[in-house]
């Protein structure tokens, strides 16, 4: 199945989001969005907090049900939580009696899977994350960065294809959001999952992604689309370059434009 | 670790010195204001009373510990069982639960003379009295535990595709330890409560009975020295329960570990 994609990646798309529609009750939180995101692309949907991005996340995590329209990962629908999603959500969501590496291992172990073949991966993707030191400690003992770069181990320990991160570092300072976009960079790139990162930053986005969707405020829209074509590995000193300040303006005029209409 | 253990005994060094400041005092005024001992005896004759009659106060107490014992157990496990019950059925949760916390509210130990007549003077009694009034706060507490749950702790588990019995053994669980040990902390007083109540109403042996006696008699320092025995026997109870405790939820441990 996954041979088969990669071969056909120009062709069909990883996921397909085709015209979902979001009603609750009677107030529509989403109309007609339509999205595909190619294997091993990095997406952000970007716009203002409670704008319904959030809501297409989790539609497309199958915790949510679109009123109207399909998604579709490698062809097949999403009828509910699925192994090839891994989510990271705002707050870590950590167990707090449990230590950092048996927090990793927790989908493993939900699934039945052997913790033995498993635990070397976790290992090696808290040393990627850089807190296999703290592998033994429990949640508490550590910061909020550490926290959320552990929870971002335990979305990755099942091998998912596509990482859903619903606005992972908004919880964050200033100064560890930078950092840890980047490490998320570093891990995204040695790994090559594709990522769906849902953020009201846009800075964040524009570093961070491929491609940014710009959402529009209730019902959410996709008001507009950006490629962009910054070099990789994306290192924190090109935040201050004339071509990332281009792409910040361009998502900034089409948030606000996103506004007046 | 031994952090830890300096630390409880800077907590505890005021509160023995006041105890012991207390006891001290007592002693002095007893003696200066020639106090008889049958109003109020010193705290040496009480120490002097429990040792030369130590096997009638064991002979008393053993029985009374033995059902205050029993009754907490039979609370625990009852009441966290109804509390699994309340959290999984939505017609308990409606119903059952709102009676529950209401009648939190009646003075269970006025039932006391209702239950001698139910069941006679025996210790079917003491121990129905216990259970009628520990169980109810270790099932609120339980209850309380089994479903304070993050709404984001439910979605990450769903995520992860967790089924219900992994959901109630792998967080539910682990997340009312806590509260389940703070219910018991309170069931294990109100127990002996129960089983003190029940003897001074209707019983011919266990402490309460004992005490009751001593008063007849006018013994004042064996009343006080069962009142003793029974005190130090609650503490060594609520002592063992907070001991597991700092063990079974080590989670939560105060913040003395971080702070270092």
């Amino acid at each position: 199945m996954n041979e088969q994609s990669s071969d056909s990646q120009s062709t069909a798309p990883l996921l397909r989001v085709t015209e979902v529609r979001k009603l609750y009750q009677k107030t529509e939180a989403i109309r007609n969005v339509s999205v595909d995101v190619r294997d091993g692309e990095f997406v952000s949907l970007l716009g203002p907090s409670g704008c319904g991005k959030s809501t297409l996340l989790m539609m497309i995590a199958g915790l949510v049900d679109p009123t109207e329209g399909s998604i579709a990962i490698n062809g097949t629908p999403v009828a509910g939580p699925r192994k090839e999603i891994g989510v990271v959500f705002q707050q870590p969501v950590l167990l707090p009696w449990r230590t950092i590496l048996d927090n990793v291992l927790f989908p493993i172990e939900l699934l039945k899977l052997p913790r033995a073949k498993y635990e070397q991966r976790a290992m090696e993707l808290l040393s990627m994350a850089k807190i296999a030191d703290f592998a033994h400690h429990l949640p508490r003992q550590l910061s909020g960065g550490m926290r959320q770069r552990a929870s971002i181990c335990r979305a990755l320990v099942r091998d998912p294809s596509i990482l859903l991160m619903d606005e992972p570092f908004s919880a964050l300072d200033a100064i560890t959001r930078d950092e840890i976009g980047v490490e998320l960079l570093r891990i995204w790139q040695a790994t090559r999952k594709t990522v769906i990162f849902v953020t009201h930053s846009i800075r964040e986005a524009a570093f961070l992604s491929d491609r940014v969707l710009v959402m529009g405020r209730r019902p959410a829209t996709i008001a507009a689309e950006f490629k962009i074509d910054l070099p990789r590995p994306r290192t924190i000193p090109m935040m201050e370059e004339e071509d990332f300040n281009h792409y910040s303006r361009e998502l900034r005029t089409a948030i606000e434009a996103s506004h007046v209409s | 670790m031994l952090a830890r253990m300096k630390n409880h005994a800077r907590d505890l060094f005021w509160p023995i010195l006041i105890s012991f400041l207390i006891l001290v005092v007592w002693e002095v005024a007893v003696r200066w204001l020639k106090i008889r001992s049958i109003l109020l005896p010193a705290p040496s004759e009480i120490a002097e009373t429990m040792v030369r009659q130590w096997s009638l106060i064991a002979s008393h107490l053993w029985p009374s510990l033995y059902l205050t014992v029993c009754g907490f157990a039979l609370s625990v496990i009852g009441g966290v069982l109804v509390a699994i019950l309340i959290t999984y059925s939505s017609i308990l949760r409606k119903g059952f639960y709102p009676v529950i916390v209401v009648s939190q509210v009646i003075p269970k130990i006025a039932i006391a003379p209702l239950f001698i007549v139910w069941f006679g003077t025996g210790t079917v009694s003491s121990l129905l009295l216990a259970v009628l009034i520990a169980f109810f706060p270790m099932t609120i507490n339980a209850t309380m535990g089994f479903q304070s749950i993050d709404d984001d702790i439910h979605r990450m588990a769903r995520v992860f595709m967790a089924s219900r019995w992994q959901v109630f053994w792998k967080i539910r669980m682990p997340n009312a330890l806590p509260y389940i040990f703070g219910g018991m902390k309170i069931s294990i007083t109100l127990a002996i409560i129960g089983v003190i109540v029940s003897e001074f109403v209707a019983s011919q042996e266990g402490i309460g009975y004992l005490i009751k006696l001593a008063g007849g008699l006018l013994d004042t320092p064996l009343m006080m020295g069962a009142i003793t025995a029974l005190s130090l026997s609650g503490l060594a109870l609520y002592g063992l329960i907070a001991l597991a405790e700092q063990r079974a939820v080590y989670w939560q441990e105060p913040s003395d570990t971080s702070g270092g």
